[in-house]
């Protein structure tokens, strides 16, 4: 400024604006500078910011647009999509995605990625923010940092389980798939402790296989012996409580579920992946309790001739009594060829070998080894009812004794062979049928007419005069009889009657002396020598027994309808019989019959007959005397066969079980002492009423 | 024609005094006195450079963040202008390019201009370089009228959820922008303009 003024005519002087360019310097250049440094600093820090580049390939890329979708892990968005283009051969979608420095080193091979759209399913709504704000990726990854990766292919579907979650994972066979869905819940006394994903068919397709996530801490009440079960729908059950209806929850009725609990103590903890069978139902699931779900089963078939219907699937199959497994499959094969050829229909039996005896370790080869030695002995297996009422058929393997040779085919058709023999239904609804039928048949109406026409007679043979007559007849000789009795000849009778006893009493103990007693005593010992007998006979009893079967089927076969037909003409027979005039004559006959009793009396009273009598009945007197001491011993002879028959029946008893014949022979003892006691009360009536024998009361 | 500096004064640039060649300091208003800013170039090119250096961030980052419950945008000042041509608003458009991209732009070229036109001592258009420096003084300060619509907008639309406006670091870029450059725009001494003729004759 002091040069301006100086020099005038030149104000700016080139060289000492040059000297000074330093100490000229406006401090104004500060600012660009700073401001350089200030955009030049963004500018690097927003570029070591900016994230790392990674690729995710899709199937598809619905809803996602590059600069807008977002990536985000646990909610938080942690990058966003940069590009979207095609890999070569447009085979899939390339998501080129920038992913923030702090999470990008968790990004190890375990990162999974989805696409979360809007998902509404019975348990409730989920992706709705999807709904306005379009779609976003989600990720998920442990909180281990491993080798960084930066090609991923993503998921189709959304994971269910959140890596790093703690739980268990199992493995679920079931035969169904149409009960499970993925994301359906697991329950565990009713709690949801975990979910199913995604079912799968099994590699031999026979089965659906579905892994179950249970969250920690519910996985700890899982060992190898917890059960399975499917929950879902309802189920009703008829029992002797009634009609049982067993609804679970709403979700599981639609989407299925599965239930599980551990009822038995003992089980071995288990490790992820594990498998388990879904059982039907909660009830199969525990009766299945005591068999290990696991184990191999061998599959043998069974072609049936007749109609299996009352056979299904999960039927019994039984041996020697023992469930051995049972019926897995049922269908119909054709057999033979051409103009041979026939439906048979084909039983799947599963065994299990365990069950036949053979240890835990034992191989369905054994098994299989085993079956057919048996069947080369005669192993068949037949159809046989199971229950009467609802007409339900199990699978019996029988030893048949006398069958045909045969042998295991092993060869044909996809499984083993097992011979067919006669199956044993009894078809309880055409046994009643023909019962029925027979009654039917009786001629139940002929007997009626024949008995009414009976009746008929009778009345008419009632209505008859003489028949009318006979009452007065017998009052006559009625009167006449009260007058014979109060005839001082019959007084005497009791006085000689005694006397007669007297008499007997004089016989008896003549009887007495002359060893009477002695030799029932020797008949008692031969009896009890039969009881000998019949204890060596009944070694011979299953004949009897058979015998006696055999006897009581003819018995059954008895013509029932002959013998009613002869009882229907018989009686026809006293129908005609009763019609003739003869019997209508008969009245009058008797009448004369008893007129001639009458005068028959009027005799007897008019000679010495009774007088004749009363002598009679004074010896007859003497002689029940005799009688009577004779009948005191008989109690000591009752007693003593009492004594036999006791001993008898325990000779019996220690003859072994009760079989039906010792139950007969019991029976016989009892009647034998029942027999007995009648003796002995008739011996104490007797002693306290010797008349009795006489009298006859 | 004859200057003040030829005539030996200085006249006081705030309130008109004249005073003798040499005088430091305004007797009436005691500013600072000076016949020629001897530092008014490099001041320009400082104030205009860190001007230009803020116009790069101020048309790279976003200056607008809206967040609706449909979606979240940002846009750039050429982006919001592309948006509004796609969505027919052409007057917008036009005055937002033109507040924001035109006008600073225009700035930089004409001080650019000045400024090396003065250091080359160039004798043309001396009219229409004076006028055209009225005018980037005068326009300058329009350039914050979009600075002045993100504050508003940004104030104005905070309805939580369902929309919200927020200004991006552009705007503060821009900003800056627009007052380096009236800082640019003032430093200029328009009197070094004639003293190319001055010393010419």
């Amino acid at each position: 400024m002091s040069d301006a003024n100086d020099t005038g005519p030149v104000p700016f002087d080139v060289r000492p604006v040059k000297r000074r360019i330093w100490r000229r310097l406006s401090l104004v250049w500060v600012v660009p500078f700073v401001a350089l440094a200030i955009s030049l600093w963004a500018a690097w820090q927003s570029y070591a910011d900016r994230g790392k580049l990674i690729t995710i390939s899709f199937e598809n890329a619905s809803g996602i647009t590059s600069g807008e979708t977002t990536i985000k892990y646990r909610d938080v968005t942690i990058g966003e999509v940069e590009q979207v283009e095609f890999a070569e051969g447009l085979s899939v979608v390339l998501v080129h995605a920038r992913i923030d420095q702090t999470v990008a080193p968790f990004l190890d091979d375990d990162a999974q990625f989805w696409v979360v759209r809007p998902d509404v399913s019975v348990r409730g709504i989920t992706g709705l923010e999807t709904v306005l704000s379009g779609v976003f990726i989600e990720g998920n990854w442990d909180t281990q940092a491993d080798v960084a990766q930066t090609q991923f292919t993503g998921l189709e579907r959304p994971v269910l389980t959140r890596a790093g979650q703690r739980g268990t994972r199992v493995v679920l066979r079931a035969d169904d798939g149409g009960s499970i869905a993925a994301g359906a819940p697991v329950l565990h006394k009713g709690i949801e402790v975990g979910y199913l994903e995604a079912p799968e068919l099994s590699f031999n397709g026979r089965q659906v296989v579905v892994s179950a996530f249970i969250e920690s801490p519910y996985d700890r009440r899982i060992t190898s012996s917890t059960r399975f079960w499917d929950t879902s729908g309802f189920s009703v059950s008829f029992g002797t409580g009634g009609v049982s209806l067993n609804v679970s929850s709403l979700a599981s009725v639609i989407e299925g579920g599965i239930a599980f609990d551990t009822v038995v103590s003992g089980g071995e903890p288990i490790r992820d992946g594990h498998r388990f069978d879904i059982f039907p139902s909660e009830e199969t699931a525990r009766d299945s309790l005591f068999t290990d779900p696991n184990a191999d089963v061998l599959e043998v078939a069974v072609l049936f001739e007749q109609s299996v219907s009352g056979l299904t699937v999960g039927s019994e199959v039984r041996f020697q009594g023992i469930r051995i497994g049972e019926v897995s499959d049922l269908n119909a094969i054709v057999v033979g060829q051409a103009a041979d050829a026939q439906v048979r229909l084909q039983a799947t039996l599963a065994v299990e070998p365990s069950r036949l005896g053979m240890g835990p370790d034992a191989t369905t080869e054994e098994a299989l080894a085993l079956l057919s030695d048996f069947v080369t002995r005669g192993l068949r297996a037949r159809m046989v009812t199971g229950n009467i009422l609802s007409g339900t058929l199990y699978v019996e393997l029988v030893e048949v004794e006398d069958a045909l040779p045969a042998i295991m085919n092993l060869t044909s058709g996809d499984f083993p062979v097992i011979p067919t023999t006669d199956s044993e239904i009894s078809d309880v609804a055409a046994t009643a049928e023909g019962l029925l039928a027979r009654i039917n048949a009786l001629p139940v109406e002929e007997l009626m007419d024949g008995a009414i026409d009976l009746m008929d007679s009778f009345e008419r043979l009632a209505n008859d005069e003489y028949t009318r007559a006979a009452p007065a007849a017998l009052v006559t000789l009625l009167d006449e009889s009260r007058e014979l009795i109060n005839s001082d000849d019959v007084q005497a009778i009791p006085g000689d009657l005694r006397s007669v006893i007297g008499d007997l009493d004089g016989l008896v103990t003549a009887a007495t002396e002359a060893n009477l007693v002695t030799d029932l005593d020797s008949a008692i010992a031969t009896a009890a020598q039969v009881a000998t007998n019949i204890e060596v006979a009944t070694q011979n009893l299953p004949q009897i027994t058979q015998d006696i079967e055999a006897l009581t089927a003819r018995a059954n076969a008895l013509e029932l309808e002959a013998l009613v037909a002869s009882a229907t003409e018989s009686l026809n027979a006293i129908d005609a019989f009763l019609g003739t005039d003869d019997a209508i004559a008969f009245p009058g006959e008797a009448n004369a019959a008893l007129s001639t009793m009458r005068e028959l009396l009027d005799d007897v009273r008019e000679g010495g007959a009774v007088a004749n009598v009363n002598a009679a009945l004074a010896s007859a007197s003497e002689a029940a005397r005799a009688v009577e001491d004779a009948v005191s011993t008989l109690p000591a002879l009752a007693a003593r066969a009492n004594a036999l028959v006791t001993q008898t029946e325990a000779v019996v008893n220690s003859y072994g079980e009760r079989s039906r014949f010792s139950a007969e022979t019991l029976a016989t003892l009892r009647d034998i002492q029942e027999a007995s006691d009648a003796i002995s009360s008739l011996a104490r009536a007797i002693e306290r009423n010797p008349n009795s024998l006489l009298i006859g009361r | 024609m004859i200057t003040a500096r030829d005539a030996g004064l200085v006249a006081c640039q705030q309130c008109g005094q004249v005073h003798p060649l040499g005088t430091q300091v305004c007797k009436r208003c005691e500013g600072r006195l000076q016949s020629r800013d001897v530092d008014s170039l490099q001041k320009v090119w400082a104030w205009l450079i860190a001007g230009m250096i803020a116009y790069i961030p101020a048309n790279i980052y976003p200056m607008l963040l809206t967040s609706t419950l449909v979606e979240r945008s940002e846009s750039t000042i050429i982006g919001g202008v592309f948006d509004l041509v796609e969505h027919g608003s052409w007057g917008i458009a036009i005055i937002v390019f033109v507040a924001s991209v035109m006008i600073p732009v225009g700035k930089f070229v004409a001080i650019i201009y000045l400024a090396i036109s003065v250091q080359r001592r160039s004798r043309a258009n001396q009219h229409e370089r004076h006028k055209a420096y009225e005018v980037v003084e005068f326009i300058g300060r329009w350039s914050m009228i979009d600075v002045f619509v993100v504050a508003i907008l940004s104030a104005l639309v905070q309805l939580d959820t369902i929309a919200t406006v927020n200004p991006g670091i552009a705007a503060v870029s821009f900003a800056l922008s627009v007052i380096f450059t009236m800082l640019s725009a003032q430093a200029f001494d328009s009197r070094l303009i004639w003293d190319v003729a001055r010393t010419k004759e």
